[in-house]
């Protein structure tokens, strides 16, 4: 359904000198920036698929879904969408998707809801028994019928993004792109959101494209995941496999008495594993999944135990070592490009 | 973009705006008190001291008609600023979201504009009805039925002249940090040419050629003339497919500057 080629994008800025002289300055001298936003990335999502795509703030995710959407043009690469080259925003191609924003309000500030979905209603000129149907359902799905009277720049944060969660998803579209939908939510409201997401994707099997800060998201929704760093795509496969590949490890932690000095660890135990923690209060260290008894038992004798957990990697600190170059990714594992029928 | 969205779209905006509150009318209706006003002072001492019965074809009552007609009338052409405006929607990333929806942005826009055009049309009649109950209009300037229907053509298609214009301009927002000047460039030569500062006769002889060739004239001068009877029918005609055609010019420049725009155009806002 999307397929993606080698796309790329570079912004040009005019850099400005603050101050009134740098904008005098400016007059006469402009100087150029380019930011390489988003770098050769390929990639191809099916029906019925939900992809996170991860990052860190500025890698290109939300340039990579603009130019998904056709709200901004590539300056190299390609990209269909249902078939459709996105920005040249055929109506056919409009008709279908869907893009919602956690930062940036899709709806009209102005207007109640009721009235956004009408004018929406028109704008997809969705038949009158399919609307009525679509609107009812989600409605009572998301529980925002006591909103729908109330202007959009009235409501609060939750409320308005299940607004633009429903908003976006009258007209049905078959391939939804989220970027950071849960963006401020709090707990259960992310919650209600994932387990939306995840409902409509029973329903209308389309494909998603989502982007999340929150792993909880990630976890729950994707089993297919992209990393993007500074622009270019360094992993693309499911979860599953990337948290069995770094789930070798274990950590263990030690909680300190308080009252007892901390001693030095020995070479040995030092040799056991890796130690990412050293203080008054505990000691962290990460080891082998085989070593993890021995490891156990020489750190309880060792120092003046209060409390041990063994706990898993989770699967931020696995994204994260991914970004921060701690963790090489396998050339095996680089973007496939398969070819597929959509 | 089918007529019913765009009538959607038009009586949401005129909803939106018909629910300001008293202090907005009481403030319009000052306005055009102070702006009658002070044209009506100047011309008077502009007649005193020069002298001279008539400027530009009217007399000093003909002078003050004229001027309550473009006020009045220039309601209904210039453009209202309000936030959902282009610049704004470019500056500000508003733009993304019509780029998604399956319908035109220009349609989608002027349909806004008309909506918010409403306030401006109860205004008109408001003051117009002022103007016929108290004010002492001079006969032969007296609209007629007929002048009256004319002058709704002219004062609609003017719109569509002005709001095409001020399109075109605001799209520059897709290379320009700021589009104010150009704005209040534009409001400068549409005012002055357009017969809004003065009336376009009072211009020298060699002049007038220049501005009937340009598309100014039909802002103001040629609504408001319509308006006080001063315009045969078929020059009406003519003047209404020339306008027209203007406005094809204009529209062409707007998509033209549109598609190159959102070329480039880098999605700000998110
Ligand atoms: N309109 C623009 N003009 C110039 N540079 C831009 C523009 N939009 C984005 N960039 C730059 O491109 C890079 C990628 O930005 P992008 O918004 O895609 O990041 P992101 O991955 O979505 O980050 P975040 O997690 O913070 O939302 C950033 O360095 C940003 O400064
Ligand atoms: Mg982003």
């Amino acid at each position: 359904m999307i397929q993606v080629h080698k796309l790329s994008k570079a912004f040009t800025v005019h850099k400005k000198d603050p101050g009134l002289l740098g904008s005098v300055r400016s007059l006469f001298r402009r100087e150029q920036v380019v930011k390489q936003a988003v770098r050769e990335v390929s990639l191809s999502i099916e029906e019925g698929e939900i992809v996170g795509l991860i990052g860190a703030n500025g890698a290109g995710k939300t340039t990579l879904i603009k130019m998904l959407a056709g709200i901004i043009v590539p300056s190299a690469g390609e990209a269909t969408v249902l078939g459709h080259v996105p920005w040249k925003r055929d109506d056919r191609f409009r008709q279908q998707i869907a893009l919602i924003m956690g930062q940036k309000a899709q709806l009209w500030w102005d207007l109640p809801a009721a009235d956004c979905f009408l004018l929406l209603k028109e704008i997809y000129r969705l038949p009158e028994a399919q609307y009525r149907e679509t609107l009812d359902y989600l409605t009572e799905v998301l529980g925002v019928r006591e909103q729908l009277n109330i202007q959009i720049r009235r409501l609060s944060l939750g409320e308005r993004m299940k607004m633009e969660l429903l908003a976006a998803l009258l007209h049905s579209p078959r391939v939804v792109f989220l970027d950071e939908p849960t963006i401020g939510l709090d707990l259960t409201a992310q919650r209600a959101i994932r387990e939306f997401i995840l409902q409509y994707r029973e329903q209308h099997r389309p494909a998603m494209l989502v982007t999340s800060h929150y792993m909880e998201d990630i976890q729950r929704l994707c089993e297919r995941i992209l990393i993007i760093r500074e622009g270019e795509l360094i992993y693309d496969g499911s979860l599953r496999q990337v948290m069995e590949k770094f789930a070798t490890h274990k950590r263990i932690t030690v909680h300190l008495r308080p009252d007892k000095p901390v001693p030095e660890l020995s070479a040995e135990l030092r040799a056991l594993g890796e130690v990412l923690q050293r203080d008054a209060e505990l000691v962290k260290v990460e080891v082998p999944r085989a070593d993890v008894p021995a490891a156990s038992a020489k750190l309880l004798q060792e120092l003046p135990a209060a409390d041990l957990v063994i706990d898993e990697l989770d699967i931020g600190t696995v994204i994260e070592r991914i970004l921060s170059q701690r963790a090489e990714v396998p050339a095996s594992e680089l973007p496939a490009s398969e070819p597929s029928a959509s | 973009m089918s007529p019913r969205l765009f009538l959607q779209v038009l009586s949401l905006e005129a909803r939106n705006r018909l629910s300001y509150r008293a202090e907005f009318w009481l403030n319009a209706l000052v306005g055009f008190g102070v702006e009658f006003a002070v044209v009506y002072f100047l011309w008077s001492s502009m007649f005193r001291e020069s002298g001279k019965q008539e400027i530009g074809g009217f007399d000093l009552q003909g002078m003050v008609t004229y001027y309550l007609a473009v006020i009045l009338l220039g309601k209904l052409v210039r453009t209202q600023r309000f936030e959902g405006g282009v610049s704004t929607d470019i500056y500000e990333g508003g733009l993304n979201r019509y780029l998604v929806f399956p319908a035109g942005y220009f349609p989608f826009k002027y349909a806004q504009h008309l909506g918010g055009l409403v306030p401006a049309v109860v205004q008109f009649l408001l003051f117009a009805l002022v103007v016929a109950f108290f004010l002492d209009v001079p006969p032969e300037l007296r609209p007629s039925p007929t002048s009256a229907l004319m002058a709704l053509a002219a004062i609609a298609v003017a719109n569509l002249l002005y709001y095409l214009l001020d399109y075109a301009i605001q799209l520059v927002a897709f290379w320009a940090d700021n589009v104010w000047s150009l704005d209040v460039a534009k409001w400068f030569v549409a005012s002055l040419l357009g017969g809004f500062m003065v009336p376009l006769s009072v211009f020298p002889a060699w002049l007038v050629p220049w501005l009937e060739a340009l598309p100014f004239r039909f802002f103001f001068d040629f609504p408001a003339r319509v308006l006080l009877g001063q315009i045969e029918p078929a020059e009406w005609a003519r003047g209404l497919v020339v306008a027209l055609a203007w406005c094809g010019v204009l529209a062409l420049v707007g998509r033209g500057v549109w598609r190159r725009g959102v070329e480039q155009y880098a999605g700000v806002g998110i």
